[in-house]
């Protein structure tokens, strides 16, 4: 299927305000008497709270009032949480805080820095508790509670298994197994979460904030404020690229409405960076995996068994979502059938765990791989030989996973040839060959895919869960198309979807391939949660096939009407008209037609020119359901469909590294994705280059680190290490496009893979470069001390 | 991230700042391009009464080569040591490290002078002053005195300055023509203070023997360390890699630096080796260069 606008390079509307800073920062937010909250910081990991005096801090001129956790368990409820009844948190610590970072009161002052004094000003009696931080040692029986009433660190614990993984693994001939680390990352965006809450019109709140999925959260946001969900307006902020750090970021606005209450002002609660970094609620994963994979000879993968244990922080928000993720693509692209996955979950005195880029499942796929490589190293195969010798066929599909999940089509043969044809690696094989031998230059070449799962659906909320609360089904999405009396195109979104993806752009596209008009004379609007339609808002790489299912429902209810409004002036049937560039016209004898412009003058202006019982007005809204999904078992055996819509993925990595200092440098890398029908490859590309290096900074640099005693080390960017244009390849992208039979225009998610695969490409490269001296990249990020240590080890060893 | 209360002064004369940092004293910082004291202020790590703006002051804002010393005003900002040609011509060390501190919208704003009174002991410019053997020059109301860079350096971010002394300038002694020097740092991203880092001025005689050696290393102790343990184990050796290993080598005792988050000791030890092999034989390609060039 060919298209006009679809799958062009284009430039993206949301550009050019963003580019000279008039994107819409919600700190350049000013509401007329505003007052500015700053909150007292725990300097302590787990401590009881005895007291908290704020005498001296109240007698500061400025300083409005002063709330803590104790004025929360008074006024309002716990906040959202989709984790165990038994863990509850509150926008401030309530009796004990469980980490350094946690919100244990807040400054309410007439500006941010008088607000700051206060926070000096307050004295807080702790009575420190051991902090757990291991979370091996969490488990442990004897072991100190964070959660007294859930009587145990253990969140959540379950084994998985679909076939039969010790009957698969008696059939092989080699299994692998390893122990696997990977460390604690996050999405860091240019300006952090932020709400401006104010008592409006007709006492409704209205809360202004820069997070994600409002229209879907907005009634748990009232539940947590107390307040019935009609008199609470979320109006929408940019959020820009956050990569899940803003996800349904709950605490910042409940916190800024519960004050603006308490105060009856304005009032603004935005993070600053120590905040975000240390108490955004979106950590990302922070596993140890004991992992084994069985292989046949010939390289045929038979089994996977999995034993992960996950460090979630103090709190569960999002229970162990994460691991549903995994599930998903649990085989990645592989053909087995037998996989067994232990999970517990574990909670310990750092910040919780929220959504990052992969959200769970790109942890699964690095373990996956590795496995796979390592396989790959055992049996002789290269690394490109064992994966095609596993795929899954282009004839499989729609091909149902272990676990339930299906993926509805793809291509992976077609993929890794096109990865191959874009660099030579027989030539970067020999040329690795001719560096070491007459230059003693450490050079690697790693290659890795993955799948990339996107538009999922509700089940995933809670499918893992035994009794689940509120098992709901439904993830639609919205839009309103409005073509106005003169013909100019108006696009109405509904789920605060104003992020780091491109929802104008690829709305704009839509509409202009479905009319004929031109995708910049398009202009989008965004509505707030006492307007919106149903809509879940992005996330999971949903945003651009779901909206553009629910733009192509409102455009052809609108095209309809056009038809029939042409037909009636014309006098002619509906069916002799078609569509065409913006213009209603006869088929086969298109002088005779009339404009969008024309028939939008009719449908607002004359009413006596339209058909009988139409109404005036050229407005049609359409909320698309999700496209394909099934309800899981409620025995667990079988999770259902909730992740169908399947890309597919493979980077190659060429990089040398330094044995003496341990420093990697890129040479090449080539990333090939396969997102279906792109709308925009320019700015998939984008989301490809973007995502692949927020994958190097995991493997590589980024690390929320804590110590053992609790303290959190990683407090500003001199340590919290993200790379730069300077630390990334220069990515040379390919697109395959397998079209999902399950979306309008074929269209597939393409936000999270980049950060999918390069991790596992990366380590691959590492381990390739320095393979003599046995390097096994098994903990991430992989640290220049580590590779130093592994090569003097190796070094040592040869004598 | 908002800074507390202070008092801010904008002098437009060194004696009018050297006025304000006598009546304020330890109670005051300077203000120069901000780079490294404006985070510590919005963080609260410091909280100075009074903090004392030089940049107004034009007399801060010169680089003058005499004879045999450059010196550097304290306004003057880090990118100047890359663009002023006297820098690259009589002091070449100094262009080549400054290409290292931060990027270059940083070295626009952050000053030379600022960076030695930061003393922060991974940065770049603090270790090539005791490489150079630079002086600092300071200013209060008894007088100027000058301090020898290796004296400056007491602590992790702690110098030999008073609390009623302004930093004024920094003097460098010109390099010998015939030196060669060489700059090496390992950082874990491009810009980012060093994991360890070295500078190196070496002098050869006409058989290509040094004849003198100077090596500072940065990231590895509380201050910048001039590696004077590796400079003996050279003069009057021949500049293979042989000697240079071993006489680098000879750094790691210096290596005091404790595990953080970016580099166990361990790693560092190795580290300083590295670097200050690297270093000095950048240096003697540099020296040979030179004489190459004549």
């Amino acid at each position: 299927m060919t298209y006009t606008y679809i799958g062009k390079d284009r430039r993206r509307i949301e550009d050019p305000r963003l580019l000279v800073g008039r994107g819409g920062y919600i700190a350049d937010l000013r509401l007329p008497g505003m007052l500015h909250a700053a909150i007292l910081r725990s300097p302590v990991p787990h401590a009881w709270i005895r007291s908290i005096d704020a005498t001296e801090a109240l007698k500061l001129p400025g300083v409005v009032a002063v709330f803590t956790g104790e004025d929360c368990k008074e006024k309002i409820n716990p906040c959202m949480s989709f984790g165990p009844a038994t863990i509850t948190q509150y926008p401030m610590a309530v009796d004990k805080v469980r980490y350094v970072g946690e919100a244990v009161a807040a400054v309410v002052a007439e500006s941010r820095y008088l607000a700051e004094d206060g926070v000096d000003l307050l004295e807080v009696d702790y009575e420190e508790l051991p902090p757990v931080t291991d979370p091996m040692a969490a488990m442990e029986p004897d072991c100190v509670l964070l959660h007294e009433e859930h009587g145990s660190n253990i969140g959540y614990e379950r084994t998985f298994e679909f076939g039969d993984v010790n009957a698969a693994f008696a059939g092989a001939d080699l299994i692998v197994e390893d122990t696997l680390r990977w460390g604690r990352s996050a999405g860091m965006p240019m300006e952090t979460t932020g709400a401006v809450a104010q008592p409006g019109f007709n006492g409704v709140l209205e809360i202004y904030c820069n997070s994600l999925n409002f229209s879907y959260f907005v009634f748990l946001i009232a539940a947590t404020l107390r307040i019935p969900s009609n008199k609470l307006t979320l109006k929408p902020v940019p959020a820009g690229g956050s990569f899940g750090s803003k996800l349904a970021a709950h605490k910042v606005p409940a916190l800024a409405g519960f004050l603006a209450l308490q105060v009856g002002r304005p009032v603004s609660y935005i993070e600053d960076r120590i905040d975000h970094l240390m108490n955004s609620d979106h950590h990302g994963c922070d596993r140890t995996y004991e992992a084994r994979m069985g292989f046949r000879a010939d390289g045929t993968i038979v089994g996977l068994d999995i034993d992960v244990v996950d460090d979630y922080g103090a709190y569960m928000q999002f229970g162990v979502g994460h691991h549903g993720n995994a599930f998903s693509q649990v085989v990645g692209p592989y053909r087995f059938r037998d996989v067994k996955y232990r999970l517990r979950a574990v909670v310990t005195n750092k910040c919780q765990q929220g959504a990052y880029r992969g959200f769970g499942s790109e942890v699964h796929n690095w373990v996956l791989e590795r496995l796979v490589d390592q396989g790959a190293t055992r049996l002789g195969l290269a690394p490109e030989e064992i994966r095609r010798r596993n795929f899954i066929q282009p004839d499989q599909f729609p091909y149902k996973i272990p676990g339930g999940n299906l993926y509805d089509s793809g291509d992976y043969p077609a993929v890794l040839d096109k990865a191959l044809s874009m660099i030579d690696l027989d030539s970067w094989r020999a040329e690795k060959k001719r560096l070491r031998e007459e230059e003693g230059r450490h050079i690697g070449i790693g290659l890795a895919t993955t799948q990339e799962r996107s538009v999922f659906s509700a089940t995933e909320f809670w499918f893992l869960v035994e009794k689940p609360a509120f098992p709901l089904t439904s993830s639609p999405e919205s839009a309103t198309v409005t073509i106005d009396p003169t013909g100019q195109f108006q696009l109405l979104l509904h789920c605060q979807s104003m992020w780091g993806n491109s929802p104008e752009t690829v709305g704009a596209t839509v509409l202009a391939e479905e009319f004929g008009i031109p995708p910049e004379s398009v202009n989008v609007r965004y509505a707030d949660s006492a307007h919106a339609l149903p809509g879940t808002g992005p996330g999971g790489s949903r945003y651009t096939a779901m909206v553009a299912g629910a733009i192509r429902g409102a455009s052809r209810k609108l095209q309809k009407k056009l038809l029939h409004i042409a037909a009636h002036r014309l006098e002619l049937a509906p069916e002799d008209l078609e569509l065409v560039d913006a213009r209603v016209q006869v088929r086969g004898a298109p002088e005779t037609g009339l404009t969008i412009a024309e028939l939008a003058g009719t449908a607002y202006f004359f009413a006596l020119s339209l058909p009988e019982g139409m109404t005036s007005g050229l407005e049609e809204s359409y909320t698309y359901d999700h496209p394909y999904t099934t309800p899981p078992a409620p025995d667990g055996s079988d999770l259902g469909v909730f992740y169908p819509i399947m890309g597919h993925a493979c980077h190659i990595a060429v990089l040398e590294v330094d044995p003496d200092t341990g420093m990697p440098s890129f040479l090449d890398y080539v990333a090939v994705h396969d997102a279906g029908t792109i709308v925009n490859p320019r700015s998939l590309g984008g989301h490809v280059t973007g995502g692949a290096t927020q994958g190097i900074g995991t493997t590589l640099y980024e690390e929320l680190a804590y110590d053992e005693d609790g303290q959190f080390q990683s407090l500003t960017f001199r340590d919290y290490l993200i790379p730069t244009a300077s630390e990334a390849p220069v990515f040379r992208i390919g697109h395959v496009q397998t079209p999902s039979p399950f979306t309008e225009y074929g269209i597939k998610g393409g936000g999270e893979g980049g950060r999918m695969v390069a991790p596992a490409a990366v380590s691959a490269a590492i381990d390739d470069a320095l393979r003599e001296y046995g390097m096994r990249v098994r903990r991430l990020p992989v640290k220049p001390a580590t590779i130093v240590a592994t090569v003097q080890a190796g070094r040592a060893a040869e004598g | 991230m908002k800074p507390p209360p202070f008092t801010y002064c904008d002098p437009e004369s060194v004696d009018e700042a050297v006025g304000l940092k006598s009546e304020y004293g330890a109670d005051s910082l300077v203000l120069a391009g901000g780079q490294s004291l404006l985070p510590l202020l919005n963080m609260r790590l410091v909280r100075p009464e009074a903090l004392i703006d030089i940049n107004k002051i034009g007399d801060l804002q010169k680089i003058e080569g005499r004879s045999d010393i450059l010196e550097v005003g304290a306004g003057v900002r880090q990118y100047e040591l890359e663009d002023h040609a006297l820098v690259g011509e009589l002091v070449p060390l100094l262009p080549e490290a400054a290409g290292y501190i931060g990027h270059i919208e940083t070295r626009h704003r952050g000053t030379v002078c600022g960076s030695l009174a930061h003393a922060d002991p991974a940065a770049e410019l603090p270790c090539t002053a005791v490489t150079l053997d630079a002086t600092v020059v300071a200013r209060s109301p008894s007088g100027t005195r000058t301090i020898e860079a290796q004296h400056f350096f007491q602590g992790r971010m702690a110098t030999a300055l008073e609390p009623e002394e302004v930093l004024v300038a920094v003097r460098y002694p010109v390099t010998p023509q015939a030196a060669g020097h060489g700059f090496v740092e390992v950082a874990r991203r491009v810009g980012d203070l060093a994991l360890a880092g070295a500078a190196a001025v070496v002098n050869l005689d006409e058989n290509g023997h040094f004849t003198s050696v100077s090596v500072g290393v940065s990231g590895i102790s509380d201050t910048p360390v001039r590696a004077r343990a590796v400079e003996n184990a050279l003069i009057g050796e021949a500049p293979t890699e042989e000697n240079i290993t071993r006489a680098a080598d000879e750094i790691v005792p210096s290596v005091t630096a404790g595990d953080d988050i970016h580099a166990t000791r361990a790693y560092r030890r190795h580290l300083a080796t590295v670097v200050v092999r690297r270093a000095i034989t950048a240096a003697v390609a540099s020296a040979h260069e030179r004489s190459d060039g004549k």
